[in-house]
Parts: structure tokens; C-alpha cells; sequence
């Protein structure tokens, strides 16, 4: 191996490194090294003029191999390797040394940073002596994309995808399309029908020729990567023919099953053969498996006996169905925080205390009350209503740490349209603090507090309880420094937003991260917001983070417009730092098979065999054999051992 | 009680039908009392094997050896070996066909249940004999009985068994094609490391003079490696002067050799040897002791390797050699697995 010819260029980044670090002395130092033919610092090695020095460099010099030691490679990589073949040599000589993130961000000390800095960039420099020159692998694209959730989100998503001329399959766990957004009565700030709006959506999702809707299907399994995964999911058998069913409703007549409505929240009941909505998509009858007392003719069958259509068929079975497509995009929403964590408020057992989504559903004209106002308890009109904000959030103590940011709009909405409602009625609203960023927001909050006459209480709730056939509440007005006690006939509550149950189980499925708080976590805060750390798998809405709807429409827009731009490639090109077996040492011991993650390892004649199209290069399995019989690709034994003896400087 | 006759006729029978190529057992040694490993292949030397407590050798490593060094020169593997193994052997077993080194088909298992004793420690039995020389060690009930020029000697096995075998929890060969002897489970007569926990209950200070000692004692023989089945690597990673060169090694795998330590036996380069197999042995070690019966300076390796047992155990409740089909602790992952520490 000729001596290799390594520039190292050392970035000041503004302040960002050279208040910690003197760069000048990381670039004397690295000088030294007797691979290093040229070194140079500037202050943004990323501006234009930098990155034009990167490559005059190398030119002028024959450099061979590159290490920038700046920002995180998460950053810049791409960008110095891109210059590293503008500059005509091979992008995969190139690496970073992170003298940012990993140091002076998190130093004080500028003496230690410097030396710190210095080993940092020493054991990169030391690494690049050993990097083979590598060609990116081309993998064709299938230009297909899947939408897991058929919420708002997903449904945006799933038509800008599929306007786009790419065939989108659309999977939602529930026997209709609409999520949450079809729960809700009218929306902020314009109180504008909820149904209203979203219902053409889903019509035009129904009728799309691009779309491909599975209801009442779940995803199971994932293989592949970007650009070619394979999506196993399960459709779960609704025992109703949707192209027969002709919604006559003679079936739940005969239904003798009775079990609380999901759909309303649980304030009604459904027949175990139901429809969700009026407006479901697709418009047809589901049969709940799980409390029908048997799909058995002989033990019951009256639905099967009344189907004129005769599109009840009790034969239908699971079936799992496998799909291949280019790109993900998960909107799998939000739940409530269960009433039941909230036992100062009762947990969920005192009558007339309500969460957020049963409120709607009272103000909902296809709800349980026909859109009017009555409490649960006695279908009376409620003359006091308590709306207590952040019920479970800003709590790091003991619920959620974090702000779940549409419960001031939605509590002041609820406010409007109890006023509305029940003109004669009072509305009191508990708050810590109105948080009202957003287009009309905040007058809208204004509009409640001032034409609608509701009372806006700053203080928290101590206990609710039963008294008299009321919901006495206690409270603080911390503005007057006085305890408050309020008899009221109902009480709201804007529980605190957190990730649904299937955004949990999909995490697992995809193998993408989550936040601490559960969220589905973003590949980068900034500026990679609607990306999931899986390339190839797109996030939107309230799985990712609580939001309104404006937001997760616009972000369901932001993730298919990558989808729509991924797909568009006719090639994609993956890194080749790919696992690589050393034969002679490989027993077929099998562990890596076990390890890998994106089941790229096969074993084949007693020898581990890696799927170049599959292998992400991470790791885990070089990390897992004991033999050390399979390496990545510029991440060799040898390449760790001599950073790890640069970093010790033996 | 198990009647060594019974495991003559096993393997005679087995040798005598063409089943098996050739029996792994134990035979009177050429030392004393001793029993040593017995490569029978004709029915004839069936009567050569012998079953009492000196037949403490984990023989799978016999297996490996077949594999290792003497595949090449077989063109058709042909039948099954047949082995001997002890519940603790039996699991070392099942952990090599976990790793695909061989297949179930390739070896009948011919179990001995160590039932209520164990296998002898050599070294604890000296100061009972009072310098005399035994000729011959039996089972017998809860005794052994060894055999003297001054007549025999009686006593309680758990007086002179092995270590591990008083904190055994599976004495018997679950894994087996033949069986004998009666599976008492559960008749451990010591908690589960119990040796450990005593160790463990000195401070750090006393504990890391106690190792300094052993690490500065190694020679680094690699009698532990080489008495070991688990230790079947072509190349030790942690001996640079075992990397195998073969046809299939290329330019590129010689040039990427790493040697991890230096060769001379000091205490830094012995720490790194013996700490880097007690990890490659997680999850893989059955406890059967050989590494420490084998060492010739008496380095305790036992308390590594039951070291990193226990905390496969604790943490995620993994048993080495459970089961053929089984997960392998390094490589599996589950939600449940603890996490904590990643923050």
C-alpha cells in the first residue's frame, strides 16, 4: 500500500469550535501526521469559498484522501464527499471528524477541548490510511408507496402521493377511514364542520384510481429497505360483502348483541354487526368478530337470515397480504391520556366528567344526542360547565412532561359552542396559561373569553368529586388568590395527547424510533422533520408530536412530497459500507443472522452470506461475532484498533 | 445408580449395528485412578468404558476436534458419533448445534445422569488421603469410595466434588438419544454461585489484589482454550498467531490482521486474554469447569466465566444450552430486555 496523500481542512465553525478548540494547533498537530500532505483551518469550511478551497486543494496537491474535522457527518458528510468527486478523487476517501458535537459543545475547558480535538481528528486521519476507494450501489425503486393510518394525515398524504401519479396503498387498523377528525364536531378557529371537510377527502381516497385501500388491516412485518420494502399485513375479515351491503340497517335491528360504541367514545352502544359512522369509508356493515356469539348459524345467524343483499358471508377469514413498495409514510395519530392515570380527578369514575373526544361527540350533530348538549347522567341540559386545561400534560412530576399544545384552542372552542348551545349557561375554563400561537388563535381565545362570556379561572384543580347530584370542583384562581369551588353539572377535561396504541406497536413492526415521551421520533428536529430515522419511512401527524390539524395536513403534504421525490429516481444509490465476511474465519455459527436487523445475513454452505441490496451497514453484526469474520466496509478491526491506539496515543 | 454394564452394552450394540462410526466415552487411565477420554470404534473395545467420579472431561470437545481436524480426510461423513456427556457436556452439546457446528444427525448422545453426586475435585481430595495413592474411585449412593493400598477409603461426595457440581442445577442430559441414570434436578447442594457470591462479598480492593495475583500468575498456555469446546474459533482474536490462513484468505484479510495484545504473559495482556474469553463465552459457557481443571497455575477462570452466567441469567433470565432451536444471548434481541442503562 503506497503512502497515502490525506489534506485535513479544520473548520472554526464561527465560534461554534475555535472558542473551545485552537484549530490552529489541531491543524499543526495533524501536520505531523506522516500521512498528511496538507492542512489548512478556515472559519466555515460549508460556505462556498470553503468548500472551493476543499477542492482547489486536492487538485493542487494530488491529496488522495480527505478528513474535515467540523460538524457532525449527520451534516456535512455528503456534502465534502461531493466535493471530494467534484474534485475528482473518491467520495468514500473522505471522512469526518466531529470535533464539534462530540467536543467543543460539550467542553469548557479550550486546553482540553484543543487535545481532545486533536485525538479526535488524529484517530479519523489514522482511518483514512486504510479506506478503500468504494462505488455507491445502484437499487431500482419500486414506485409504490404506503400510507399506514387513515387519519386526517394519512389521508392527505395518500392523495398528494397518488395526485402525483404514484399508486399508494392506504392501510387503516378500523373499519373506516377518518381517524380522529371524524370525531370531532367543529374545528378551530373557524368552526367550520369537521365532517364537513374531511368527508369529500375520503370519498375522493375511495374513488381514486391510484389509491388502494385496505380497512380494517394491520401491518405486521417489514423487510427490505428504501426504495424496496415488502409490507406483510393482515386484513381482518368484517364477514360483510362491501360490494353487496346495501346499508339498509336491518341487520343491527336483529343484533342481539349489545356493546359500548368506541366510535362515540363509549357514551352509546353498537351491535356487535355496526357501522361506524354514516359517512364511513368504505360505506358498508362490519361484523366484530370478537363479540358476535359465533359466526355459527346454528347458535344465532339473524343477520345472515335478514341480508336481503345476502352480503353477510360468516366464511371470510384472515388474509395476509403482502405489498411491495418504495416508501413509507406513517400517520398512526394520537390517543387520549386515559382518564383512569388521573386519579385526583377522579379517574374516570365520576358521571358527567368527560375527556375532550366525548365532548365533541355531544357537540356533534351525527353524535349520540343528536349535537345537543345533555349530560350523560340525566340527558339534562348542563347549566355549569367546568373545562379544565392540561389534564395530564406539563406534569413532569407525575403525568406528561410535555405541552399537548392544541388543548388551549380546542377547550376554548368547547367553551363557544357550550355558549352557543346553551346560551343561558356558564363556562368556566381552569388554564395555567393560554398558549394561542397560530393564525387567528388568539383571537379566537379572545372572542370566547369576551363575546362568549366564559370564565377564564388561572389555577389548577385539586379534586373533583359527586355532591348533590353535581360535580363539585375544587380550585385556585391564583390571580386572586382565592380557593374556588364550583358546583357543576359536567365536567371537561383536555387530557393530555399521546401517542395512539398502534403508533407503539408500529415502531416495533418498522423498527423506527420513538421519543422518550413515545412520539414517533424525527431524523432530525430541524431539519429533517418529517423523516423517521429508516430511510425510506416518512412521518405525519399527531404520531410524530402533538399537533393541530393545519399542521399535520401540512406535514402529511411535507412527507409525501419526499415520497413523491424519492420515487421519482429511476435508481437509487446506497452507500456500500456493507458488512463484508472474511471466509476463512466464518464457522456459521449463525449469530450474525440472528443480530442483523434488516435480515440482510444468510447462511449458505456453513458460511454467512450478506444481501448487499439489504445490508444498512450498521454494525451488529461485527459487533456480535466472536471470530470477527465479518467486517464493514471502512469501519474495518484494523481501522477501530488503530483510532481507539490514536485516541490512547500510543 | 447407574451400572456401567449397561453403558458397555450400549455401545457395543450401537458400534456392532453400523450406527454409530465410533464411540467418545471414558477409560481407565494410565495414572492412577484417574479415568481418561476413550476413542472406541469396534465392538469389541466396548469393555474398556468405564463411569465413576474421576470421568470429569467435558468430551464434546472431541467432537469439535472430529470436526475440526479430521473432516477434511473423511470424504463421507457417514454415521453419527456416539459421545458419552454429562448434563453440564450435554449442554456444551447443544450449544455447538446452536452454532450449526454440527448437525443433531452427526452425534447420538449417549446421557449419564450425575444424579446425586457430582464429579471428583482432585485437588480436595488429597488432604483426605493423607498422601496415599488411590487406584480406583466408585460411586456409591451419596459416597465415593476410593480404592487404597491401605484399603478403601469412604467419603461423602459433596467433601470432595468439583465446585460446580455442588451449585449444579441440571445434573441430567436433557438432550440425549440414550439415557441412564435418574434425572434429580433440583438436588443442588449449594445456591446457585455460590462460590461467586462469597467472592463477591469481599470489597473492590481485595477483590483486584486477588485477581492481580492470578493475572500476574498466567502463563498463557492456552490450556484453558485448548481443553474448552467452546473455543472452536480458527483464529483466536486475541491470539494473533492463530490467524488461519487458507484459500480462501485474501491479500485484503492479511493486511487487516489486528493483534488486539502482545504475546508476552503480563498482567495487562493476561487481563485482556482471559476477560476477552469470559466475554466470548456469555451465554455459551455450560460451566463444566474444564478451564480451571486444566489450568496449570490455578487460575480460578471459573468466577469469570460464572460471572458473566449469572448476569445472563439475572438480566435476561438466559439458561446456556437450554435448547437446540433457542436464541443465542448475544445475538437476540427482545422488548423486554432491560434498557435502562441506555440513556
Amino acid at each position: 500500500m503506497s503512502k497515502k496523500r490525506t489534506g485535513v481542512f479544520v473548520c472554526h465553525c464561527g465560534t461554534n469550535i475555535a472558542a473551545t478548540v485552537d484549530v490552529a494547533k489541531v491543524a499543526k498537530e495533524m501536520a505531523g501526521e506522516d500521512t498528511v500532505a496538507f492542512t489548512k483551518e478556515y472559519v466555515y469550511m460549508c460556505s462556498e469559498p470553503g468548500q472551493e478551497s476543499v477542492v482547489q486543494a486536492i487538485k493542487d496537491n494530488k491529496l488522495d484522501s480527505v478528513v474535515v474535522t467540523c460538524c457532525s457527518p449527520n451534516l456535512h458528510e455528503k456534502t465534502f464527499r461531493d466535493n471530494a468527486t467534484r474534485a475528482g478523487i473518491n467520495n468514500f476517501t473522505c471522512e469526518i471528524a466531529n470535533i464539534r458535537e462530540q467536543c467543543s459543545w460539550v467542553h469548557n475547558d479550550k486546553a482540553k477541548g484543543t487535545e481532545k480535538a486533536i485525538k479526535i481528528s488524529r484517530s479519523v486521519v489514522r482511518r483514512v490510511n486504510r479506506n478503500q476507494p468504494l462505488d455507491a450501489i445502484a437499487v431500482n425503486v419500486t414506485r409504490r408507496a404506503m400510507v399506514i393510518g387513515g387519519g386526517v394525515a394519512g389521508i392527505q398524504a395518500a392523495l398528494d402521493i397518488a395526485n402525483a401519479g404514484v399508486e399508494v396503498v392506504l392501510v387503516e387498523k378500523q373499519a373506516t377511514i377518518g381517524g380522529r377528525m371524524l370525531q370531532l364536531s367543529e374545528t378551530f378557529p373557524t368552526l367550520d364542520c369537521s365532517q364537513c371537510v374531511l368527508s369529500p377527502k375520503m370519498v375522493e381516497v375511495k374513488r381514486h384510481p391510484k389509491i388502494k385501500l385496505m380497512t380494517y388491516s394491520e401491518v405486521q412485518e417489514l423487510t427490505g429497505s428504501v426504495g424496496n420494502f415488502q409490507v406483510k399485513a393482515l386484513k381482518k375479515p368484517t364477514f360483510v360483502d362491501p360490494d353487496k351491503c346495501k346499508l339498509c340497517d336491518e341487520c343491527t335491528a336483529v343484533c342481539p348483541v349489545v356493546v359500548p360504541n368506541e366510535y362515540e367514545l363509549n357514551l352509546t352502544a353498537r351491535r356487535a354487526i355496526y357501522i361506524p359512522y354514516a359517512q364511513a369509508i368504505p360505506a358498508s356493515f362490519t361484523l366484530d368478530e370478537s363479540v358476535c356469539l359465533g359466526l355459527n348459524p346454528i347458535v344465532c345467524g339473524k343477520c345472515k337470515d335478514v341480508c336481503e343483499a345476502d352480503a353477510i358471508n360468516y366464511d371470510m377469514r384472515p388474509e395476509t397480504v403482502t405489498e411491495d413498495v418504495g416508501a413509507i409514510v406513517v400517520a398512526t395519530g394520537f390517543d387520549l391520556y386515559g382518564q383512569e392515570n388521573m386519579g385526583e380527578l377522579g379517574g374516570g369514575k365520576i358521571e358527567d366528567v368527560l375527556d375532550g373526544l366525548q365532548f365533541e361527540r355531544l357537540c356533534s350533530a351525527s353524535g349520540a344526542t343528536k349535537g345537543h348538549i345533555l349530560r350523560p347522567s340525566d340527558h339534562t341540559e348542563p347549566k355549569n360547565v367546568v373545562f379544565i386545561q392540561c389534564v395530564g400534560s406539563r406534569d413532569p412530576a407525575k403525568h406528561c412532561a410535555y405541552c399537548s399544545k392544541i388543548c388551549c384552542m380546542y377547550t376554548a372552542k368547547h367553551a363557544q359552542l357550550y355558549k352557543h348551545h346553551v346560551p343561558d349557561g356558564r363556562a368556566y375554563v381552569f388554564y395555567i396559561d393560554i398558549r394561542s400561537g397560530g393564525k387567528g388563535y388568539e383571537e379566537f381565545v379572545q372572542r370566547t373569553m369576551e363575546d362568549n362570556d366564559t370564565l377564564y379561572l388561572r389555577g389548577r384543580v385539586s379534586r373533583l368529586y359527586r355532591h348533590n347530584g353535581k360535580v363539585r370542583v375544587l380550585g385556585t384562581d391564583t390571580l386572586s388568590g382565592q380557593n374556588v369551588e364550583i358546583d357543576a353539572d359536567m365536567v371537561v377535561l383536555a387530557l393530555a395527547m399521546v401517542p395512539s396504541k398502534g403508533t407503539t406497536e408500529i415502531a416495533k413492526v418498522l423498527k423506527i424510533g420513538r421519543d422518550k415521551d413515545g412520539f414517533l421520533a424525527e431524523a432530525h428536529p430541524k431539519l429533517k422533520p418529517v423523516e423517521s430515522v429508516t430511510a425510506g419511512i416518512y412521518l405525519a401527524g399527531a404520531a410524530q408530536a402533538p399537533k393541530d390539524i393545519p399542521e399535520t395536513v401540512a406535514q402529511a403534504g411535507a412527507a409525501a412530497a419526499k415520497v413523491i421525490a424519492l420515487l421519482s429516481q429511476a435508481t437509487l444509490s446506497r452507500p456500500p459500507l456493507i458488512a463484508r465476511v472474511r471466509r476463512s474465519h466464518c464457522t456459521g455459527c449463525g449469530m450474525c443472522v440472528d443480530a442483523c436487523p434488516f435480515i440482510a445475513i444468510r447462511l449458505e454452505n456453513g458460511k454467512a452470506v450478506v444481501n448487499e441490496a439489504l445490508c444498512e451497514g450498521c454494525g451488529s453484526c461485527s459487533a456480535t461475532c466472536l471470530r470477527a469474520a465479518i467486517d464493514v466496509k471502512n469501519v474495518t478491526q484494523l481501522q477501530i484498533y488503530e483510532m481507539i491506539e490514536a485516541c490512547l496515543a500510543v | 445408580m447407574i451400572n456401567v454394564q449397561d453403558i458397555r452394552d450400549t455401545a457395543r450394540d450401537l458400534l456392532a449395528k453400523g450406527e454409530v462410526r465410533a464411540v467418545i466415552g471414558y477409560r481407565r487411565g494410565s495414572r492412577g485412578m484417574l479415568a481418561e477420554p476413550a476413542f472406541i470404534t469396534s465392538p469389541e473395545q466396548a469393555d474398556e468404558l468405564v463411569w465413576d467420579p474421576t470421568c470429569f472431561h467435558n468430551l464434546s470437545l472431541y467432537l469439535v476436534h472430529d470436526r475440526k481436524f479430521l473432516d477434511h480426510i473423511r470424504k463421507n461423513p457417514g454415521a453419527p458419533v456416539a459421545i458419552i456427556a454429562k448434563g453440564c457436556d450435554a449442554r456444551s452439546i447443544v450449544v455447538l448445534l446452536q452454532e450449526h457446528y454440527f448437525k443433531r444427525e452427526d452425534v447420538y448422545i449417549i446421557g449419564v445422569s450425575c444424579e446425586g453426586t457430582g464429579v471428583l475435585d482432585e485437588r480436595k481430595l488429597a488432604p483426605h488421603l493423607n498422601g496415599a495413592q488411590a487406584s480406583n474411585a466408585a460411586f456409591d449412593g451419596d459416597d465415593f469410595v476410593f480404592t487404597t493400598a491401605e484399603g478403601e477409603k469412604r467419603l461423602q461426595a459433596r467433601e470432595v466434588m468439583a465446585d460446580r457440581c455442588l451449585e449444579c442445577r441440571i445434573p441430567f442430559p436433557k438432550e440425549h438419544n440414550a439415557v441412564f441414570g435418574e434425572d434429580k434436578a433440583g438436588r443442588q447442594m449449594e445456591a446457585p454461585f455460590a462460590a461467586l457470591t462469597r467472592f463477591e462479598e469481599q470489597g473492590s480492593g481485595e477483590r483486584w489484589d486477588f485477581w492481580s495475583h492470578h493475572f500476574d500468575r498466567c502463563i498463557r498456555c492456552f490450556a484453558c482454550r485448548s481443553v474448552c469446546p467452546m473455543c472452536y474459533c480458527d483464529e483466536c482474536v486475541v491470539d494473533s498467531i492463530t490467524f488461519p490462513v487458507t484459500t480462501e484468505t485474501t491479500a485484503e484479510d492479511k493486511a487487516n490482521r489486528v493483534r488486539w495484545i502482545e504475546r508476552s504473559a503480563v498482567r495487562s495482556e493476561n487481563i485482556t486474554y482471559l476477560m476477552t474469553r469470559a466475554m466470548h463465552l456469555a451465554g455459551r459457557c455450560t460451566d463444566c469447569g474444564e478451564c480451571e481443571r486444566a489450568c496449570p497455575v490455578n487460575v480460578p477462570i471459573r468466577l469469570l466465566n460464572n460471572k458473566m452466567e449469572r448476569e445472563a441469567r439475572e438480566q435476561f433470565g438466559f439458561e446456556p444450552g437450554a435448547s437446540i432451536g433457542g436464541p443465542s444471548l448475544v445475538a437476540s434481541f427482545l422488548d423486554s430486555d432491560p434498557g435502562d442503562f441506555i440513556r
